[in-house]
């Protein structure tokens, strides 16, 4: 028999990951739209980790329906449907996809992520969703782990540093040796979602940005 | 080597079979997944689920170092590779060793001694396995494949050392066609398994396919648990597998397994293993290769037994004796194992994705389903088609074979395309009745003669 050791990677994790397509959904979906309506590009594009969200511009029709996100490398994942998951997360249109969400459940409960009734039924990623224009989100991306493995941030960056599209932000030490952590688009430090030392696991969400840019000047709404 | 917290680097239905044994003994189960089984069953049993890379394979159940990194990461003493990927990679096995873990497999140099078919082959017939003619070592070049092939006399059949499965496997009647199959199967090998060497064997035509499970502690105490047939394959898969063979005579059967696992035990191997065996018509067998994991297949042999195959590698790997001596096993009744896949028998078997919209196992006494289907279970694209076995047993064979007819039509299972009725009608068919099948006889004569066969669906 074992003691279960506090382990960084739990439950917690996949509702960070589900959080995520939220977030993508609710929170950078939507500026991004407010941008390109804005801009009077026919075409936008967000790299973002493994995350990539293109945006164009149907010809006149302002509140387009953008395309749905998608993961690279997992096409068949089209959205989240867990019960207790997805609400909390989605209720909050600028809140962070903090790791415990309300309801989220205990480490070590088991999810039916996908159970029978919400597995067979999932809602397309991005559906059409209407923006109105005085309450655009802060546009944000998130560095995400390019491994599994250990933590550990490059000095110097804090909340508040400023840093461009492709700076390395930390690494990710896979038995020894480093994989850098890319910031994926120019912005402001806003937050760390992971401690220095700690193991992290593929695509986790590591660092916050807050993206360089008009909607990044707007009043914050969080 | 303690063994209290395992890391399954697997997927699919093997991962959910490791994830239950870990449960039953009371030891923790981590699931590594890629990111195409997020939401796998395995994944949201498991006590924890650590997302090791993508889809891709190459990057995820076949990286070392990621499936290494995640067992310490979240405190793992053990890894269980399951079956395919990396599980009889000896560079993997040394690995995790290097790292302070316990390889739920063969130790590495056991993996190092077996990785070459051909050696294996040379190495077992020197403890006293009959085995088929074929070259003398492997096959340098052209001219002495075509030398060694005059001398074993056509047609051969040209085997990558490294690997199973039919890839980078040809039979050739004429040196015409050796010339043409060598580039041909050294790239398959190359691609399937990194290695590109070959080697040759005589091929016999008419034979069953026969193997030896096996289980040696690492105080050399070892044990064989009978026999399985997968005679019944396309290609070289298996489709369904049963025990005992119906191919040869209880004394014969005895004597198979008998000197097998004398000669496995006396080449040191360590951990649960299979050897494999073609049996000719007249019931002479012929040692052909040993796979050093848990097999597909191993449900037929528990079923059979009572032992807990994988629970056994468990304990040998934690340095464990065995709890069973050879006077305990009891090979009980009949036993069969149809592989359910997610591929359409009417079309030349083209592997089927899609959403299970409907799921429910087949019950009852001495039925065994083990799946990772659940009903909104995305089946992704990126794996093989495996998407559970159907196991029963009988006490002799034609009461395993009503038994697996009816649990075919218990099974509920929509949204996907399977080889179902394909199962049926091998169940109805004459040559599977009366034990007559062959391991070339669905590629002869072709599925669609046992869809049509008189007695099928």
């Amino acid at each position: 028999m074992t003691q279960r050791r506090a382990v960084p990677r739990t439950d917690e994790s996949r509702l960070a990951d589900h959080a995520e397509i939220d977030r993508l959904a609710d929170d950078l979906v939507p500026a991004l739209v407010a941008k390109l309506a804005a801009s009077g590009l026919g075409e936008l594009e967000v790299r973002e980790g493994d995350w990539h969200v293109r945006l164009r511009m149907p010809r006149g029709d302002v509140t387009a329906s953008p395309a749905p996100a998608r993961r690279a490398g997992a096409p068949v994942r089209q959205g989240t449907s867990g019960p207790g998951t997805a609400a909390p997360a989605r209720a909050s249109a600028t809140g962070g996809p903090g790791p415990a969400s309300p309801g989220s459940p205990a480490a070590g409960e088991r999810t039916w992520d996908a159970s029978p009734t919400a597995g067979g039924i999932r809602a397309p990623i991005a559906a059409p969703h209407r923006v109105p224009d005085e309450h655009v989100p802060r546009p944000r991306a998130a560095a995400t782990s390019p491994a599994v493995g250990i933590y550990r941030p490059r000095d110097g960056i804090a909340v508040g540093s400023r840093v461009r599209a492709g700076d390395r932000l930390g690494v990710v030490d896979v038995l020894g040796v480093p994989h850098d952590v890319l910031a994926p688009a120019g912005g402001i430090v806003g937050g760390s979602y992971a401690e220095a030392g700690e193991g992290v696991e593929y695509g986790q969400e590591l660092v916050r940005i807050e993206l360089a840019g008009e909607a990044s000047v707007t009043e914050p709404t969080a | 080597m303690t063994v209290s917290r395992v890391l399954i680097a697997n997927r699919g239905e093997i991962a959910v079979r490791i994830l239950r044994a870990c449960r039953a003994m009371g030891i923790g189960a981590v699931v590594a997944y890629s990111e195409a089984d997020r939401e796998s069953l395995a994944a949201q049993l498991a006590d924890e689920a650590i997302c090791i890379g993508p889809a891709d394979a190459r990057r995820s159940y076949l990286a070392a170092a990621s499936v290494i990194s995640a067992a310490l990461v979240t405190g793992c003493d053990a890894i269980h590779p399951g079956y395919g990927f990396l599980s009889e990679d000896a560079d993997f096995a040394e690995a995790v060793r290097a790292h302070g873990l316990a390889f739920v497999g063969p130790p590495p140099a056991v993996l190092e001694r077996f990785a070459s078919k051909e050696g294996t082959r040379r190495l077992l017939a020197s403890h006293g396995l009959p085995t088929i003619p074929g070259s003398e070592g492997a096959i340098r070049d052209e001219s002495h494949a075509l030398a060694e092939a005059a001398r074993i006399g056509y047609p051969v059949v040209v085997k990558p050392s490294a690997g199973g499965g039919g890839k980078g496997m040809r039979t050739v009647r004429t040196p015409r066609e050796l010339e043409g199959a060598l580039p041909v199967c050294r790239s398959e090998a190359r691609a399937a398994f990194g290695d590109d060497a070959l080697y040759l064997e005589r091929f016999l035509p008419e034979n069953r396919h026969v193997e030896v499970q096996v289980a040696v502690d690492a105080h050399g105490n070892g044990i064989h648990l009978g026999d399985r047939d997968c005679s019944l394959q396309r290609r070289h898969q298996k489709v369904l597998e049963e025990g005992p063979t119906p191919a040869l005579p209880p004394d014969r059967r005895e004597e198979l397994r008998t000197r097998a696992l004398a000669a496995i035990v006396a080449a040191g191997y360590e951990n649960v293993g299979t050897l494999e065996f073609l049996v000719d018509p007249d019931g002479a067998f012929y040692f052909i290769e040993i796979n050093c994991r848990v097999q597909v297949e191993h449900p037929v042999t528990e079923m059979l037994t009572g032992v807990d195959i994988v629970e056994t590698q468990l304990r040998i790997a934690a340095g464990e004796p065995l709890r069973v001596r050879q006077e305990d096993v009891r090979i009980r009744g009949h036993a069969i194992e149809m592989r359910i896949n997610a591929e359409d028998p009417a079309h030349e078997f083209r592997p089927q994705t899609g959403t299970v919209e409907r799921y429910l196992a087949p019950g009852g006494p001495w039925v065994r389903m083990d799946s990772h289907l659940y009903a909104g279970y995305e089946i992704p694209p990126y794996y093989d088609s495996l998407l559970g076995k159907l196991v029963v047993w009988g006490e002799d064979r034609d009461v395993a074979i009503a038994r697996g007819r009816a649990a075919l039509d218990d099974l509920v299972l929509d949204g996907v395309t399977t080889n179902r009725d394909f199962h049926r009608a091998v169940l109805d068919s004459e040559p599977f009745r009366t034990g007559a099948v062959t391991t070339t006889m669905l590629d002869r004569v072709g599925a669609a003669a046992f869809l049509r066969s008189p007695r099928g669906t």
